[in-house]
């Protein structure tokens, strides 16, 4: 299935938007640097931060976009979050798995190769973005609110493997 | 002829990024990523709310930090870009002047904030004028404009710094006004560090 895109713009403001959702671009210097942070204020719930507000902001694109569309079957819910993922230019993702849970896989990665482009190898996986996207992913699809699953990043790109890989777990 | 800004923000804004068969955008020398602003202002304002109060000037130099990365490195590629050259370049008189002039319509064309430069002393001062820019919809305490603050800081000292990638930090923009605490508009100051 193919996503319906429709871009539009505010002839007043000139901001974006996609599906009615107001978008603007940055580089992976950006999304880069963000992680850094969040990694180094790990102390202050970084890291669960940028995930949260991803997870947050995914539920609502997606459940508005399968209302509109009236996308009801899980298993094109899980194709269109996918597709939103390669849509923001972030990478090529792959979800499989049921409302228990499942997995996913990044076979590229716009975090991990901006990474890894700007400083090089990092030794641990760092994508939280993609963390919070995928949970949100399996929430719209199943009809579960935020926080009904959970992501664990077990491989990555980062590290110098060829595909970065996710568990979704129910929580 | 100097930089018009309406012709140049009219053919700028009709610039669309679309992803390749790997999901990722590769555009003016670096990746370029779509993000929802809720996304963008909801982040910030959760990650200053986590900060106590003496540690929350960290927090907002790490949010300068990247749009100010972000533009030094990815202005470079939009001012060397196809599209730069095509819709700017022609109307370039006065080098860094213009230069400046065209990626303020880029800024304004492309949603980050619909600005422009009411001062410029060349390689000393500039002033920044936004009536848009997507931060004041934070909903934060405080001025907002972080991501305007960094790519000010950026293309100052993309014109007026040491040649690209030696001139990092020769500059900075301090935010004086901003909507999102009542002004009408946006000011940021870019002067030298």
């Amino acid at each position: 299935m193919a996503l319906n895109l429709e871009f539009t713009m505010d002839k007043e403001t000139y901001r974006h938007s996609l599906n009615g959702h107001e978008m603007v671009m940055h580089s992976h210097h950006y999304l880069a640097l963000i992680t850094k942070m969040v990694e180094d204020l790990t102390d202050l719930g970084g890291p669960e931060i940028l995930s949260d507000v991803t997870e947050e902001t995914m539920i609502m694109i997606l459940n508005d976009y399968f209302q509109k569309h009236g996308l009801n079957d899980s298993e094109e819910r899980l194709r269109a979050g996918e597709d939103y993922f390669s849509t923001f230019g972030l990478g090529r993702m792959h979800v499989s798995g049921d409302a228990d849970g499942g997995e996913a896989r990044l076979t590229s990665s716009h975090l991990d190769e901006g990474w890894t482009m700007k400083w090089g190898p990092h030794d641990k996986p760092v994508n939280h973005l993609a963390c919070g996207f995928i949970s949100a992913i399996f929430s719209a699809a199943f009809n579960k609110s935020a926080k009904s699953y959970g992501t664990t990043e077990t491989a990555s790109i980062i590290t110098g493997e060829p595909e970065s890989a996710f568990i979704v777990t129910a929580l | 002829m100097t930089v018009m800004r309406d012709t140049a923000v009219k053919a700028l804004a009709n610039v669309q990024v679309q992803s390749d068969e790997n999901g990722l955008i590769p555009e003016y020398e670096v990746l370029v990523n779509l993000l929802p602003i809720k996304l963008l202002n909801a982040f910030s304002e959760r990650i200053m709310a986590a900060a106590p109060p003496e540690r929350k000037a960290e927090v907002e130099a790490g949010l300068v930090r990247a749009a100010y990365e972000c533009g030094y490195h990815t202005g470079c590629g939009i001012i060397t870009s196809d599209i730069f050259n095509d819709v700017v370049m022609p109307m370039v008189t006065e080098d860094e002047k213009d230069i400046l002039r065209g990626a303020y319509a880029a800024f304004t064309a492309w949603g980050w904030a619909k600005s422009g430069i009411v001062q410029l002393k060349p390689g000393e001062k500039m002033i920044i004028r936004a009536l848009d820019y997507y931060e004041a919809d934070s909903g934060g305490e405080g001025l907002r404009g972080f991501m305007l603050r960094g790519l000010s800081q950026a293309f100052f000292d993309l014109a007026y710094a040491e040649t690209y990638p030696d001139g990092m930090d020769t500059f900075v923009c301090h935010q004086t006004k901003g909507i999102e605490v009542g002004d009408p508009h946006g000011e940021f100051v870019v002067v030298k560090k």
